[in-house]
């Protein structure tokens, strides 16, 4: 930029839209009458204050509006809601609509950007919207208007990374991470300014030659094998540190060329937010076969554990186990399985670490390895009630047939090692179940029919409500203390989102976003 | 969405002569010719001895449509050679009987007219526009490049790739000459009274959304507000007589090359 322009844009300031900015502050007392991130707090406790809609009159919930998204089929998107506008995305955009009515305000669109993949999000800072597109960019536009601010790339797509995550806004910075850890790339994690998406720091998920971790990989996995950061993580402010998750080792499902536990996959590291220097690791799943992805949300929660108050972080993981963790150490404090069909470990040992059972890793003809490819728990949105002290988890019991072949691995090129797949008498089941995490114990489960083919997640509720997407194309409503039924809606399509709370002169609102169109519902008002 | 239909066939349109890395060395007939500087200039020649009695001899209109603005400058290769090659019966644009390459050129030409203005070339001193754009041109007061300026008119961050020369310099000059979806020039007043000024992002029967001049958002209730939708633009539809033909052509040169991802130009460069 010239000095001229710099001169003419320090003139044309003044000219900005006085609308309200959403504050780094804002974001932390949230979620309340707004919804500011994609897990709609840092804590990825996903509660609301809200209690309008109630255990009591939850049956009176109608459909206010439906918004449909022009040629959307596979829609990701959990939406932000900020002072009456929602903002959702899909591959390459961005939408805002009026939030109480579900009209359009603006859409900002690059239909110019060939790739295109699912997008999961948006985040709000100041008075600007971000989201990623497919091909890395991560994208600035101004809340109010859709006006382009800035569009700058932060990782290669020649080296194998897409993009579909939500962006995360903390203080000054933008937290992004990448996909593509089926195809042989090095995972990242950056932190990207938020006034001009340059980058401010970068930590790779794989270590470097001579780095820490690296004989904990054969010499052609090193430094590609994968490790994807394609999950938003959560942030402790007192800390000042993320917790985020990495992705499956490459190639997925053949281990005989990465011989080791493979740092840092599949594990939640402790990243510290000004400077990005790791402050500890723990891997759930040493040397997965499976394709055992940690992307499930690691929730921060302050728990009583033995007679102790304590900071810990909790996963429900891919892998099966609920782990508790120390949120200042990483130590492993306690874990064990959530579900029931659990056939390649037999347990966890003293220090987190599972004890394997012979005979499940995949081989060319095929092992059947409970629980399946997408696991016991995925990428949904889990939710913690401070009210019932449940973690509520969408959890899947199912098995699948592994299989496994050694083709040479060839960086950035999509090849996951083979895969697994459903067999017809291996049909699995979604139950959504509410865990103590201090005990693991399960208070209550709620299973659904459907086919297993869905990515839906719950929303908690101070109103003592549960909602979720189920497995057969419904929104519905649950008493989070019992797992009791309340209401539910057929949306008519799959959901591969989970619902959201928010408010607007008064009345509470619940959003869910489905594979072509966004469904938001209220309560019933008399004319 | 109109706008958006706009868009998607601009981008369609502009992305269209660059060849399917998937199928290198296949590339269909349309690729061949549009975008193609031989086949532009040939075009060219034909255009003006067969077609610019009617469309004037920049595509500028005359008994027939203008070929830089009107219904056909956003379609693609093929449904222009099918326009040019078959005529549109029932109306004075009669069938070609000239070769299919020849048609083709012509067709090269044509697309060129309208195609996005970051892949023409554009007289003018980029700088001097700039310096206008930012400076007396005033055109800050409403409208925004890369998050800088206001708001009440369409953002400019994207303008080289999403609209052609012909067409910025149409909205520049003429901005009555149609609305950009979302901007709408609207009044409408509160129940108490109170008049808001500004555009609407979008009205219903029974909800309505305005930006207003104020710098606030008003999602509102259609039963709650009277309406004036005007008929002309809050942007001043003078700048032919404030600015001379030079600082038009300044400004539109550094209009056309405002595209906030890195784009190719049509003089070879790459832009940041």
């Amino acid at each position: 930029m010239n000095r001229m322009a710099v001169v003419w844009i320090a003139a044309a300031l003044i000219a900005l839209p006085i609308g309200a900015q959403v504050r780094y502050e804002d974001i932390l007392e949230a979620p309340n009458e707004n919804w500011l991130t994609f897990m709609g707090d840092y804590s990825a406790n996903r509660h609301s204050p809200l209690k309008q809609i109630n255990v009591s009159n939850a049956d009176n919930l109608v459909p206010k509006w439906v918004y449909h998204v022009p040629e959307a089929a596979s829609l990701s998107t959990y939406p932000i809601v900020y002072d009456g506008i929602m903002y959702i995305t899909n591959s390459n955009e961005v939408h805002a609509l009026d939030a109480v009515t579900g009209r359009t305000i603006w859409v900002y669109s690059r239909p110019d950007v060939e790739l295109r993949r699912k997008n999961r999000g948006a985040a709000i800072l100041g008075n600007r919207v971000y989201f990623v597109t497919a091909d890395c960019h991560l994208v600035a536009v101004h809340r109010l208007t859709g006006a382009a601010i800035f569009d700058e790339p932060y990782a290669d797509t020649k080296d194998g990374y897409f993009c579909t995550m939500a962006p995360v806004a903390i203080k000054d910075r933008l937290i992004v991470g990448v996909s593509g850890g089926d195809s042989g790339i090095r995972g990242f994690l950056a932190a990207l300014s938020a006034e001009t998406g340059e980058q401010l720091w970068k930590l790779w998920t794989i270590p470097g030659n001579d780095d820490f971790g690296a004989d904990t990989w054969g010499p052609k996995t090193l430094p590609w094998g994968g490790a994807a950061t394609w999950m938003p993580g959560s942030y402790d402010p007192e800390l000042d540190w993320l917790f985020w998750p990495t992705g499956n080792p490459w190639p997925g499902f053949y281990g005989g060329d990465r011989p080791g536990d493979n740092l840092y996959s599949d594990s939640l590291i402790a990243v510290d937010l000004a400077t990005g220097e790791m402050q500890w690791y723990f891997q759930f799943t040493p040397h997965d076969v499976w394709d055992w992805d940690a992307q499930e949300p690691p929730l921060l929660l302050d728990l009583e554990i033995d007679g102790q108050m304590r900071n810990v972080v909790v996963q429900a993981n891919r892998n099966g186990f609920y782990y508790v963790l120390d949120r200042e150490t990483g130590k492993f404090l306690r874990g064990n399985a959530f579900v029931d069909k659990l056939t390649w470990a037999s347990g966890l040992d003293e220090n987190g670490r599972p004890v394997l059972i012979e005979g499940m890793v995949p081989s060319p003809d095929g092992r059947v390895v409970c629980p399946t490819v997408w696991g016991a728990a995925n990428w949904m949105a889990d939710s913690y009630s401070p009210d019932t002290g449940f973690h509520y988890v969408m959890t899947m019991e199912a098995c699948d047939l592994f299989t496994s072949s050694a083709r040479e691995p060839e960086p950035k090129i999509g090849f996951a090692g083979t895969g697994a797949e459903r067999q017809p008498r291996l049909d699995g089941q979604f139950i959504i179940r509410a865990i103590d995490p201090a005990t693991g114990r399960r208070a209550w489960e709620y299973p659904l029919t459907g086919p297993t083919a869905s990515w839906a997640g719950t929303l908690s509720t101070a109103g003592g409500v549960l909602f979720s997407g189920d497995d057969d194309k419904h929104l519905i409503a649950l008493d989070a203390r019992t797992g009791k039924y309340l209401w539910h809606f057929n949306v008519g399509q799959t959901i591969d989102a989970s619902p959201i709370t928010w408010a607007r002169n008064g009345k509470q609102y619940v959003t869910i976003v489905a594979r072509a169109d966004v469904f938001t519902f209220g309560l019933f008002e008399p004319l | 969405m109109r706008l958006i239909s706009v868009l998607l066939l601009a981008a369609t349109a502009s992305f269209a002569q660059d060849a399917d890395p998937d199928n290198a060395g296949g590339a269909t007939v349309s690729e061949r010719y549009i975008g193609n500087a031989e086949a532009v200039s040939a075009g060219q020649e034909q255009y003006e001895l067969v077609c610019s009695s009617c469309h004037g001899v920049t595509g500028e209109g005359g008994r027939g449509p203008s070929l830089q603005t009107g219904l056909n400058a956003r379609a693609s290769g093929d449904e222009l050679f099918h326009t040019i090659k078959n005529g549109i019966p029932g109306s004075g644009m009669p069938p070609s009987p000239l070769e299919e390459e020849t048609v083709w050129q012509i067709t090269a030409f044509v697309w060129s007219l309208s195609a996005p203005a970051i892949r023409q070339n554009v007289d003018g001193n980029v700088e001097a526009g700039e310096a206008l754009f930012y400076g007396s041109g005033g055109c800050t007061d409403c409208h925004m490049i890369r998050g800088n300026g206001g708001y009440i008119g369409p953002d400019l961050s994207n303008l080289g790739v999403t609209r052609s020369v012909a067409q910025i310099r149409v909205s520049l000059l003429d901005p009555n000459e149609r609305f950009t979806e979302g901007f709408d020039p609207v009044i409408l007043t509160l129940k108490d009274g109170t008049a808001i000024r500004g555009v609407a992002k979008n009205h219903s029967n029974y909800a309505i959304q305005v930006l207003g001049r104020d710098g606030r958002l008003y999602l509102l209730n259609r039963a709650d507000v009277t309406l004036e939708f005007r008929e002309s633009s809050w942007m001043p539809a003078n700048y032919s007589e404030r600015l001379s033909e030079a600082e038009i052509q300044n400004l539109l040169a550094f209009l056309s090359r405002q595209s906030v991802r890195p784009v190719e130009t049509a003089e070879g460069g790459n832009l940041q």
